[in-house]
């Protein structure tokens, strides 16, 4: 399964509940509420534990988790940069 | 000439009653109240539960049916939740994966009790107006009973007077903390929806939306219920309401907490207290110790009240019984009981902190593999002879990240705590 998909399903299934019924790659997580702090550190975690991506403390920032099209391009810099 | 005078017969009081009774040196507890009389505080860690063996009280526990108190969940305002049960770090000592939840009035009173069958002379409904010294020495106490005032000697002061301080107070070496002001609105209901069954008998700590807002949810009883909001005093200040109106008014502000109350009925008054933190600036003397409240009050966000109280009497106890073999009593003889309880306050104090200071953290780091058996740790009351804790560090420079980057997602929920030194008042 490619990141996109994985991020979306994760996204929808676990932190989505209640605030979103779908959730597209460009939509904006925050403005929709989707990803209040706790979702955001949850997520952190996902990206951590299930796709194998540290994410420093310095990232969590708005231009990398604002929605998953940022939130794709951002593990493809960390990629490049591990690599 | 007494051996040892105890004043307060709390929680404190009582543990240090018990273990000097257990070593055979004679004590006389002095309480003003007379039991049962009610008393906040109702959540236990587990930690407690190594000094409820050691003085003989467990069976006691177990025979009066208190609440098992398996472990503590935290509800963000959204309505998401993040559990920690005990038994995922058990500890060394303690033989079952649960500690208590207590009607206090109830507790204190079997404590208190269970001190006297120990030999603990027990005398109610006597007040202590103050500590007699000659020159720095602790002598005994001058004490109001009925409506005489008399003067007791003693060998050895223990005060265990809780938050009324008087030793601290008599001396003027209180020091009142910078940073937690808060002030708690609470009171017992039947009905809570207490939520799902594993979690039930937990306590459930829902997160409010005003700067160090929480309400805290404690079983009492199969029924009983004990629910309070908690809030920086300023808060509540700008209220301008009533209590009940309050306690109202922010019952509605978290999803979680709103749906448990929903068919809950009151039993009775509103109480409120206030819970600003405080420390002594000694904590010993010649011939005289502080204990418990009495000694050092931290914000009650983690059920540590009664377990300084019972470690304080633990290594309390063991200094005196110390003094009392090598005829020592001065306070340098003491030194090394302050330094074993202050160092595990302080490391109290600090996680205490760090969790106000960015509370989404502190959820993280509860589900994070890393962190998780740390701070597990850290919430039994594992507190005592450690030179360091790392992941009070990790949380530290998580914070200190989350200061420093423009744009970080977890800005906004920064509380304006200082976190850069210990904070000492003069």
């Amino acid at each position: 399964m490619d990141t996109q998909k994985l991020l979306l399903e994760y996204i929808t299934k676990e932190l989505a509940i209640g605030r979103a019924k779908e959730v597209r790659p460009e939509d904006d997580l925050l403005a929709a509420g989707i990803l209040d702090s706790l979702g955001l550190m949850q997520l952190v975690m996902f990206l951590e534990e299930k796709l194998g991506v540290k994410v420093p403390d310095e990232d969590v920032v708005i231009e990398n988790f604002q929605s998953v099209d940022a939130l794709q391009a951002y593990l493809e810099r960390r990629n490049g940069h591990a690599a | 000439m007494n051996d040892v005078i105890i004043i307060g017969g709390g929680p404190a009081g009582s543990a240090v009653g018990s273990f000097l009774s257990k070593a055979g040196i004679s004590n006389v507890l002095l309480e003003s109240n007379n039991h049962p009389r009610p008393h906040v505080g109702e959540s236990m860690v587990m930690s407690s539960v190594r000094v409820f063996d050691e003085i003989g009280f467990l069976g006691t526990l177990e025979s009066e049916g208190f609440v098992h108190k398996y472990g503590a969940s935290w509800h963000e305002i959204g309505g998401r939740e993040a559990a920690i049960t005990f038994s995922e770090f058990p500890q060394a000592g303690i033989r079952q994966p649960y500690t208590y939840h207590v009607d206090r009035s109830k507790l204190d009173l079997l404590m208190l009790k269970h001190a006297q069958n120990l030999g603990t002379q027990v005398i109610q409904g006597v007040t202590v107006k103050e500590v007699l010294f000659d020159g720095e020495r602790a002598t005994g106490v001058r004490v109001k009973f009925a409506d005489q005032e008399l003067e007791l000697k003693c060998r050895m002061l223990v005060d265990a007077s809780g938050r009324g301080t008087l030793l601290g107070r008599q001396l003027g070496l209180k020091k009142n903390d910078p940073i937690f002001d808060q002030f708690a609105v609470h009171a017992w209901f039947d009905n809570v929806q207490r939520g799902t069954p594993d979690t039930a008998d937990y306590i459930h700590v829902y997160f409010l939306p005003v700067e160090r807002g929480w309400a805290w949810q404690i079983p009492i009883t199969e029924s009983i219920t004990s629910m309070g909001i908690v809030a920086e005093k300023e808060v509540f200040r700008q209220f301008r309401g009533r209590p009940e109106d309050y306690f109202t008014h922010y019952v509605q502000s978290n999803a979680g907490l709103a749906q448990a109350m929903a068919e809950a009925v009151r039993l009775n008054d509103y109480k409120t207290e206030g819970d600003y933190s405080y420390t002594m600036s000694r904590f010993i003397g010649d011939g005289w110790v502080l204990i418990g409240d009495a000694a050092r009050f931290v914000d009650p966000i983690f059920s540590s009240g009664v377990s300084i109280a019972l470690y304080s009497a633990k290594y309390a106890s063991e200094a005196i019984r110390r003094a009392f073999e090598t005829g020592d009593f001065s306070q340098a003889a003491f030194r090394p009981y302050e330094e074993k309880v202050r160092g595990g306050v302080d490391i109290w104090y600090e996680f205490i902190r760090l969790y106000y200071k960015l509370l989404p953290l502190f959820t993280h780091f509860i589900r994070s593999k890393t962190h998780r058996i740390e701070v597990l740790r850290l919430l039994q009351g594992e507190v005592y002879d450690r030179s360091e804790v790392p992941v009070l560090g990790a949380m530290r420079k998580y914070i200190e990240a989350v200061e420093r980057t423009n744009g970080h997602l977890l800005k906004q929920q920064l509380a304006s705590i200082p976190i850069d030194d210990l904070p000492v008042p003069d």
